[in-house]
C-alpha cells in the first residue's frame, strides 16, 4: 500500500508540473510558477536541471555547476530488486561511458548491470553504500545516490525521461 | 535417493564423449552471430558440443550480447568439471582449493550472473535462457525445466522459494537437482541453470566447497545456502531432447537449431575475448569484493575462531583481491611486499612476511597457514 501511495503521489507532482513547462523546451529552469513548497525545495539551487531517468531505471541530476552529474538507481528499480547484496561501483577516476554498465547490484541471484546515460569521468563514489547495500532500498534518489561524474556533454541527458514520462514508462513496465 | 547406476564406471578425467542428440534438426548449422542477431530468428536453440566452461560461458555472454533483443534464445552444455562461484562471491571463503587444480582435473572458474558456487561435470547439463527483459521471470524457464523432468518420469520435481528446482524424495526429504542464476542487461536478461542428471561426483561436492579460512573470513558479497543434492537419474541426452521439446511448445516458430559446434567458436574475435577475460585470474580472485581475514573476533565478524599454528594474531584487509593492510599484534606491515600486492601472485608468504620485516616465527608460521588459507590455482 505504501508503494502504491508512493507512485499517486509522484504521479500528482508530475501533473502539476506539466501545467506550466512549454512543451518546447526540454530543460526548463526552475520557474516561478512552481507551488511554493517545489520552489523552497529547489532554493539552493536555482539554476539546476531537472533531474531525468533513463530505460534501465537510473536518474541522473545535474548539478548547478552544470558538469557534475549524480547518478543512482530509481525507486522502481530498487523496489524491483527486492534485497540487495551488493553493490559494485567503479572507483574515483575511472571513466563511464554512455550507454555502458559502470557497476552492477546484486539481489535474488541476479547481477543487474547500472548503466551511465553519459560520458564522463567518476569524481566521487558513496562508498557507504556499498559498505550497506542493503540500505541502498531505503532512499535510492537521495543520499542512496551511486557517483558522481563530471561529464563534457551533457546534451544526451535532455534526451532522457522526465518524472511525468518516466513515472508512466515505470508503471507500464511490469 | 535413487541408486547412482554410473557411480565409478567412468573416469572423471575422461569424460565420455556427448551422446548424439537423438531429436530431429529442422537445420544444423555452424555457429553463427550474424544468424544469432538477424530479427528473424526469433526462437534459437543452441546445443554445444565443447566440455570446456569458459568456452560455454564465453559463447552464452556473446549470445546475451549479440542475439536480436527481441529473440529468446536456449543454450544447452555439459563441462567438464569444475567449481562456478557467483560474480560477487569469494573463492577462499567459498572454495578448498587445495583440491582443484591440475591434479584434480577440477577448474575454477568464476561467471559473470549473481547467485551461489555450483559444481559441473559431465553428469550435469546447464540449460540457459536469454530473453528480453519484459517477458523475464526467475521461475518460468525453471518451470519449463520441471515439464522437462516429468515428461522423463520424474514426477516430483518443482520450482522452490529460492527459484532452484527440488525433488522430494521419500521420507519428506528433499534434495536440490537444479540451482539458478541470473544476468540482466539493458537489453537482455539471462535465466542459466544447473541439471544434476547422473553426476558420478556428488560424493565430493560438499569436501570441496569448504574452504579453510570459511571460519576467519567476513566478506562483503554473496554467500552461497548449501543444499543436500541429488542427481534426477536420467540421460542427458534424454534431459536435452526433453528441454528442447518444451522449449519448442513454448515458444514455437521454426528454430534455428546449432548443433556441432566446440571449440571452434573460439575463432570468434569476440568469443575468444570473453574467453581470455574469464581466464585471467585477475578476473577469478581480483573480482572478489571486500574482505577481511581475522584470527580474533572483530567488531563485525565475533564468531569464536577456531585455533591457529601461531601465537601472533593476524589481521587482513584486501579489496580486489589486493592486499590493502596486514597488521601482526596490530603492528601493521607497511611493505609493497604485501600492501598492494596481488594475493593470487603470492605464492609463498613465508618470504613476503620476511622481506615486510615480521618475527622469524611468524614468517614461517604465519606464512605456511596463510598459503593454505589464501591459496589460489596456478
Amino acid at each position: 500500500m505504501a508503494t502504491l501511495f508512493t507512485r499517486q503521489a509522484v504521479a500528482s507532482a508530475s501533473r502539476t508540473a506539466r501545467c506550466w513547462r512549454p512543451a518546447a523546451v526540454k530543460v526548463a529552469p526552475v520557474s516561478r510558477a512552481l507551488p511554493i513548497s517545489q520552489r523552497m525545495s529547489f532554493s539552493q539551487s536555482v539554476q539546476r536541471l531537472e533531474k531525468r531517468f533513463t530505460e534501465t531505471h537510473e536518474w541522473i541530476d545535474v548539478a548547478s555547476d552544470g558538469k557534475t552529474c549524480t547518478i543512482g538507481i530509481t525507486k522502481h528499480a530498487a523496489e524491483a530488486l527486492g534485497d540487495i547484496v551488493y553493490v559494485e561501483l567503479p572507483e574515483v577516476g575511472d571513466d563511464v561511458g554512455s550507454g555502458d554498465s559502470f557497476g552492477s547490484v546484486e539481489s535474488v541471484k541476479s547481477a543487474s548491470d547500472i548503466v551511465s546515460p553519459i560520458d564522463g569521468s567518476v569524481v566521487a563514489v558513496n562508498d557507504p553504500v556499498a559498505e550497506t547495500p542493503a540500505d541502498l532500498g531505503k532512499d535510492p534518489e537521495g543520499e542512496q545516490w551511486l557517483i558522481k561524474v563530471e561529464a563534457a556533454d551533457l546534451a544526451p541527458v535532455n534526451e532522457l525521461m522526465d518524472l511525468e514520462a518516466y513515472t508512466k514508462f515505470a508503471e507500464e513496465d511490469h | 535417493m535413487r541408486p547412482l547406476r554410473h557411480l565409478g564406471r567412468r573416469s572423471i578425467l575422461h569424460p565420455p564423449p556427448h551422446p548424439p542428440l537423438t531429436i530431429p534438426l529442422t537445420s544444423s548449422r555452424p555457429f553463427s552471430e550474424s544468424a544469432a542477431a538477424n530479427p528473424s530468428n526469433k526462437t534459437q536453440i543452441y546445443v554445444s558440443r565443447s566440455h570446456d566452461p569458459l568456452t560455454n560461458l564465453s559463447l552464452e555472454h556473446r549470445l546475451l550480447q549479440t542475439s536480436h533483443p527481441d529473440s529468446i534464445v536456449l543454450l544447452l552444455y555439459t563441462n567438464r568439471p569444475c567449481v562456478v562461484v557467483g560474480r560477487n562471491q569469494n573463492p577462499w571463503l567459498e572454495v578448498n582449493q587445495a583440491r582443484l587444480g591440475p591434479q584434480s582435473h577440477i577448474q575454477l572458474v568464476r561467471r559473470r550472473s549473481g547467485g551461489g558456487t555450483v559444481f559441473h561435470d559431465e553428469g550435469n547439463v546447464n540449460f540457459s535462457v536469454i530473453c528480453p527483459p519484459k517477458a523475464f521471470h526467475r521461475d518460468t524457464h525453471a518451470e519449463m525445466v520441471v515439464r522437462a523432468l516429468a515428461a522423463l518420469g520424474e514426477g516430483r520435481a518443482r520450482v522452490n522459494e529460492r527459484h532452484d528446482i527440488v525433488v522430494d524424495r521419500d521420507e519428506g526429504k528433499t534434495f536440490k537437482v537444479s540451482g539458478s542464476a541470473y544476468k540482466l542487461t539493458r537489453l537482455r536478461s539471462l535465466h542459466h541453470g544447473t541439471c544434476l542428471l547422473r553426476s558420478p561426483g556428488l560424493a565430493r561436492i560438499s569436501g570441496l566447497l569448504r574452504a579453510p579460512g570459511e571460519a576467519f573470513i567476513k566478506a562483503q558479497g554473496v554467500d552461497s545456502v548449501r543444499s543436500p543434492v541429488a542427481n534426477v537419474g536420467v540421460e542427458p541426452a534424454a534431459f536435452v531432447d526433453a528441454v528442447v521439446a518444451e522449449f519448442r511448445s513454448m515458444y514455437g516458430g521454426q528454430a534455428v537449431e546449432v548443433d556441432g559446434f566446440g571449440e571452434e567458436v573460439l575463432e570468434f574475435e569476440k568469443v575468444r575475448e570473453g574467453y581470455e577475460e574469464m581466464r585471467e585470474r585477475a578476473w577469478v580472485y581480483g573480482q572478489t569484493p571486500r574482505f577481511v581475514l581475522s584470527t580474533e573476533a572483530t567488531e563485525d565478524d565475533n564468531r569464536e575462531r577456531p585455533a591457529v599454528p601461531f601465537e601472533s594474531k593476524l589481521y587482513i584487509e584486501a579489496k580486489r583481491g589486493i592486499v590493502n593492510k596486514l597488521t601482526l599484534n596490530g603492528t601493521s606491515l607497511d611493505s609493497p611486499s604485501i600492501v598492494g600486492a596481488s594475493i593470487w601472485e603470492i605464492s609463498d608468504w613465508a618470504t613476503r612476511l620476511r622481506d615486510a620485516g615480521a618475527g622469524v616465527d611468524d614468517v614461517k608460521e604465519v606464512g605456511a597457514w596463510l598459503d593454505g588459507v589464501l591459496a589460489t590455482q596456478p
